[in-house]
Order: structure tokens, then sequence, then C-alpha cells
């Protein structure tokens, strides 16, 4: 599946599921949005309760950007080898090269360690706790929002990348120059898409949306302990918070005992040096930069 | 496109002929990959012996391999991202091994495999309690009152700091790829170069609040991620072109497979050591500030009045030069001496010329300042 079709089929998943969902159990967030205090003054369901719209959008801008990207590659595969008769090994070669799915799946790693670490569990039988789970399937949500936003900018840099290899080829051509094998032409559009991700990574939009990847998927996770303490809470294990704190009173004595066993060990040792200077003492007696700088 | 010519006219009889090299290649390289054992890609096999353990953190004093040249022994200390076999990754490319023929007592410590139990530990933790305790144990061992450091990227900050505040154990001190000026990335500006800065100042220090409070730790998964958009078209073509290139030569493709080890072993970094990392020094850039806090106590780096030599790779883009050489201004010795090797951050250490200067260099220093 392509990054496309995946996306496309979680926005469909997400946007008609969503919305057959909320329709069949309207009058029960209705209900749960009275209780937690966010009902608006028309009676309606607050706007966040289920937020599809902004991974529909994003899904639109997305999909228009692949669609010309492909166009794109086809193109420059299909020109690259002029008027002569299309070689079905080179075309094939260089279909594979220009295809900006390829471009996905080296570039993606964070997003992808993102998400696996995000998603973990995923908790599909945990259907009592209504409020809780919203939270979850908007942070989740966001999470794709914010996935295809990202991917959104690496396929505008693939299109840059793609644009300055086909113009590299044509002043090639004007110059009468040609590549002779797989290998250099490959070289070169390694070289030539390199400077265009490094270039993208370094601007502003690229480091937003993936900060924006990274708090959503922070957010996601948080929710999911949220659900996860609740039931932990009702069946008595133990909750993250809990674990934390006995992790923490752990760390915390093993400190001390740490530090004990560093007095006891000090004490009756007796050394030829005098005991430990104090470090700004030090620094003015044997400090010349120090010295020369004050 | 033009109607000048087109610009790539591979024949098809060179493109079969290519193909079927290619083939030849993949076979030997299949017929090579069935025949190896996990010991071929062992990583870290020089010997060594554990001499000190206090809860997940280890130190091993590795067997001489030659007559005593330096006296004072010298401890490695890596930081906690990433592992420490990565200074002795197989006998022909081990700095480890390099500093032991030429005579050089060595010791390393292990940070072992922190785990989300481990969120709580600091960088206080690490630098004031464990790093002092391996340093007490080999003056104990040893019956003397300096030991030499050498520290390696983050290590060596984890040594600078430790060094800053304990001068009169330190006998001398050498650092390899570490950062010093974390806004240093800015001096060059070079493209690829200081991407991990770049991204850390584009967080906020909410984010890295909320990312420690999801996570308990920074996950190696999340680190190597990063490290692999550096290099973002490396990345992609690693497992094709770089693996083809080297599939079906024995020795190059256990250096590639041994590399690809030593990369997968990335611990989790835990979580509160994590925070001060990234919002202390790679943020707010306390440490050429002498801003610093270790226990309540400022890392002072004038306080650095030991010898001091500081090893940098010139095409480092995980620590870009300027980062490190900032040191040169701070230090409160006259004793300070750079060494810059060409290579990247890893190249310097397994890389084929510059991992062999490197030992003699750090060695050869060492010597002088006995």
């Amino acid at each position: 599946m392509t990054p496309f079709e995946y996306m496309q089929a979680m926005a469909e998943l997400w946007g008609r599921g969503g919305k057959d969902f909320a329709a069949a159990q309207q009058n029960l967030f209705f209900g749960m949005a009275k209780a937690a205090g966010q009902e608006g003054a028309s009676g309606a369901l607050p706007a966040s309760i289920f937020d599809t719209e902004g991974l529909t959008q994003a899904n639109q801008a997305f999909g228009k950007l692949w669609s010309s990207a492909i166009e794109l590659s086809q193109t420059i595969s299909r020109n690259m080898q002029g008027g002569e008769t299309h070689d079905p090994i080179v075309a094939g070669l260089l279909g594979k090269i220009f295809d900006p799915r390829a471009w996905f799946s080296g570039t993606d790693g964070m997003d992808q360690a993102l998400q696996r670490m995000a998603e973990g569990p995923r908790l599909a039988d945990l259907w009592d706790t209504e409020r809780k789970m919203l939270t979850l399937f908007n942070a989740w949500t966001a999470l794709r929002r914010c996935s295809l936003e990202h991917n959104t900018v690496m396929l505008e840099a693939w299109l840059q990348a793609a644009g300055k290899f086909a113009k590299n080829l044509n002043e090639k051509a004007d110059r009468m120059e040609a590549l002779g094998s797989w290998r250099e032409l490959l070289a070169l559009w390694v070289e030539t898409a390199n400077t265009a991700l490094l270039e993208t990574q370094r601007s502003e939009a690229y480091l937003k949306s993936q900060r924006k990847i990274l708090m959503a998927s922070t957010d996601l996770r948080l929710a999911q302990q949220e659900i996860a303490t609740f039931y932990s809470e009702m069946f008595g294990y133990p909750t993250r918070e809990e674990l934390d704190d006995v992790h923490r009173t752990v760390t915390e004595l093993r400190r001390e005992l740490r530090a004990l066993q560093r007095m006891g060990r000090q004490a009756p040792v007796k050394r030829d040096t005098p005991p430990e200077t104090s470090p700004r003492r030090t620094r003015k007696q044997s400090s010349p930069r120090r010295s020369a700088s004050s | 496109m033009t109607s000048s010519g087109a610009p790539i006219r591979i024949k098809p009889d060179q493109a079969i002929a290519e193909a079927a090299a290619l083939g030849e290649k993949i076979a030997r390289g299949a017929a090579l990959f069935s025949k190896l054992h996990d010991d071929d890609v062992a990583i870290a096999t020089t010997p060594k012996d554990e001499v000190w353990r206090q809860d997940k953190v280890s130190l091993h004093h590795y067997r001489p391999l030659a007559d005593k040249k330096v006296v004072t022994p010298v401890l490695i200390v890596y930081g906690l991202i990433g592992r420490y076999t990565m200074a002795d990754l197989q006998e022909d490319r081990s700095l480890v091994r390099n500093l032991l023929n030429l005579g050089v007592d060595l010791y390393v410590v292990d940070w072992g495999n922190p785990s989300r139990a481990d969120r709580w530990l600091t960088l206080d933790d690490y630098i004031d309690g464990y790093l002092a305790d391996c340093v007490e144990a080999i003056r104990e061992r040893h019956g003397i009152d300096k030991v030499s450091l050498l520290g390696i990227c983050e290590g060596g900050v984890f040594t600078t700091c430790y060094a800053a505040l304990h001068p009169q154990t330190v006998k001398s001190m050498v650092l390899t790829i570490t950062p010093i000026d974390f806004h240093g990335d800015t001096v060059e500006n070079r493209l690829g170069h200081g991407f991990i800065n770049l991204w850390t100042r584009s967080l906020t220090p909410d984010d890295v609040d909320r990312l420690i409070e999801a996570y308990g730790n920074l996950p190696g998964e999340f680190m190597g991620s990063v490290f692999s958009q550096m290099t973002p078209m490396r990345t992609l073509m690693k497992y094709n072109l770089d693996l083809l290139e080297v599939v079906d030569d024995d020795k190059k493709f256990l250096n590639f497979l041994r590399m690809e080890k030593w990369i997968a072993d990335r611990p989790h970094h835990p979580g509160e050591a994590a925070k001060q990392w990234l919002k202390d020094l790679y943020q707010d850039n306390k440490l050429i500030k002498n801003a610093f806090m270790i226990n309540g106590r400022q890392v002072d780096l004038r306080n650095l009045t030991m010898p001091v030599l500081n090893v940098f790779a010139k095409d480092d883009h995980i620590i870009p030069p300027a980062t490190s050489q900032a040191l040169g201004a701070k230090v409160g010795t006259r004793d300070y001496t750079e060494l810059a090797l060409a290579g990247g951050h890893v190249g310097v250490f397994v890389g084929g010329k510059s991992q062999a200067l490197l030992g003699s260099g750090i060695a050869k220093w060492l010597a002088g300042r006995e």
C-alpha cells in the first residue's frame, strides 16, 4: 500500500466510522458532554469531541501533491530516454529510482519509530470509558493528521529534488553529455536528492511539522496511559504513576546508599595528597588563562 | 526535455551485462551469508575483567597486550547514547586494542541497559556518583591519587564535568568528538551538519518534559531515528546499494555487519538525565557558560587545570568541530592540545587511517605527560 493509499484509507476509516459512530451514539455523547460540563449553548456536542475534519483536509492536500509527484516521476522516466526506443530494463530501473514511494520508505524513520512507540496496545476492548476513549481517538487522529502534514512537506522536497534532477539532465543533454550506466545515473540522483533533503530538514516547515508529530505521539501515549491507569485502579493493579513513584524512591535510596558507602570508604583512607581543595582555589593557583582574563 | 539528445544512453546489452554481474555478486554474497555465525560478527572482543559493579554500572579492566609504557591507568568513558563497544568494534579497527598494543593501561565503564525503572537517574548520578566511584575504584586498586580519563562524545561531557569538579583526581584528560559549545553548530552552519542541535532547539523545554513524561526515558529507537535523518540518502540506500557494494567481499561484508550490530545496540537514555542533556546543554548551552550544575556545584571549565587533549573529526556531522574546539578558550590549563582527524563522527574510530592515528596520537600524548 502506498503512503497515499494508506493515509486515504485511514482518513476514510476515521471519517466515515467516526461520523457513523457519532450519529449512533449521539445521545450517549450528549449526556456525557453534559455531565462533563462541556455542553455548548445550543446543546450540541462540543466541536472538539470528534475531530476528523483536519485529517480530511490534510489528506486532500497530500493527495493533490502525490498526484503531481507521480506525474512528474512518470514524465522524467519517460523523457529521459529521449526519442530512442524504450529499453524495458532501463525503463524499469528509472521507474524505481524516481518513484516517490522509495523516498518515504527511507526517510520516515522517526515517524515510524514514534508511531510504533505510541501505538502500543490497541486497547480496543476498553469501550466503557467513553470520555477517555474519545480523547484517545482524537489523539490518534491528530497523530495521523500530523504525519500526513509531515509527509506533505517531504513530498514537496521530493518534487524539488526531481525538478532539479530533470534540469541537470537537460543541461547534460544540451552539452551532448550522456550518462552511460545506471551507477552514474544513481550517483547523480543521490547527490541531488541528498542536498534537497538536507535543505528541507533545515527549513522551518520541516522542523515545525516534525515537532507536531512528536507532540501528537506524546499526547496519544499519555491518553493511552490515562485509560490504562483507569483500569489498573479498577482492578487493583499498580498504575504507571505508582510504579514511577516506587522507582523514584528506589533511585533516591540507592543514591543515599552510594553517598554513605563513599563516606565510609573515605573516612579511614590516608593519602599523600591534601584533602580535596575547592575548585575555585585550585583554579586560582594554576589557571593562567583565567588569571589573564580576570 | 530538450531535443538535443537523450541524457541517458544505457545500451540494452550493457544493462544486461550489469544485471548479470549483479546477480553473480548477490549469489556470492548469499553463499557467504549462509556460512556466517554469531561469533563472526562479535564486537568488543578484547579480553577484559570486571573489577567493580554497582546497580547496572560495571567497570572493566582490559588485559594488557604489551609492556606498560603509560603507567597512569586510563578510564574510557562512553556516553549513554550508544555503547562503548564502538571503541572496540573489531580487531583491526579498535581504539582499545591500539592503545593496549602501545602499552596503555586501560579501563572502561559500561553503563548497562537502563530501563524505565532508571527513569529518575540524573547526570549528577552518572557523573558525581557512578563515574566518581569508578575513578575511586581504580585509584584504590593501584594505590594512586590520579587517573587519566578518555571521554567519547556524551562521555566526554561526563569526563569534562567530573574533571572540573574533581581536578585533584585527574592526571590528564583526553576528549574525543565531544560537544562543549552546544550552539557551536551555527559557526560553520554546514549543510547536513549539526541537525541534532537544530532539531533540539526547535522543541520547547515543555516538549522535552512531556516526551519524558510519556515514555519515561529517551528511547534508543527514537535517537536512532534522529541519527538516521542526518544522513537521509545514505539511510535510504544503505541496505540496497551500500550492502551490494560489499556483499561478496568477506572482510567488507563483516565490517558492515559489525557496524550494523553496534548501531542496533542503542540503549534507552534515562529520562531525568535526558532532560538535563537536552534542556540544560543542547537548548540552554550551560556547559560553555560555566552555568551547568552537578549536585549543586557549578561546573567551571576553568577548573580543568590538568593537560587536555581534544580530538575532533573534521567532517563530524553530529558534533561539528566548532562545538568541540570551543573548549580551548575556556580551560584553565596551558597544556591544551587539539588533534583534528579526517573523517566523520564514527569514522574516526573505525575508519582505516584515522583510527590508527587516533590510537597512536593519544598514546604518544599520554606518554608525554607521565
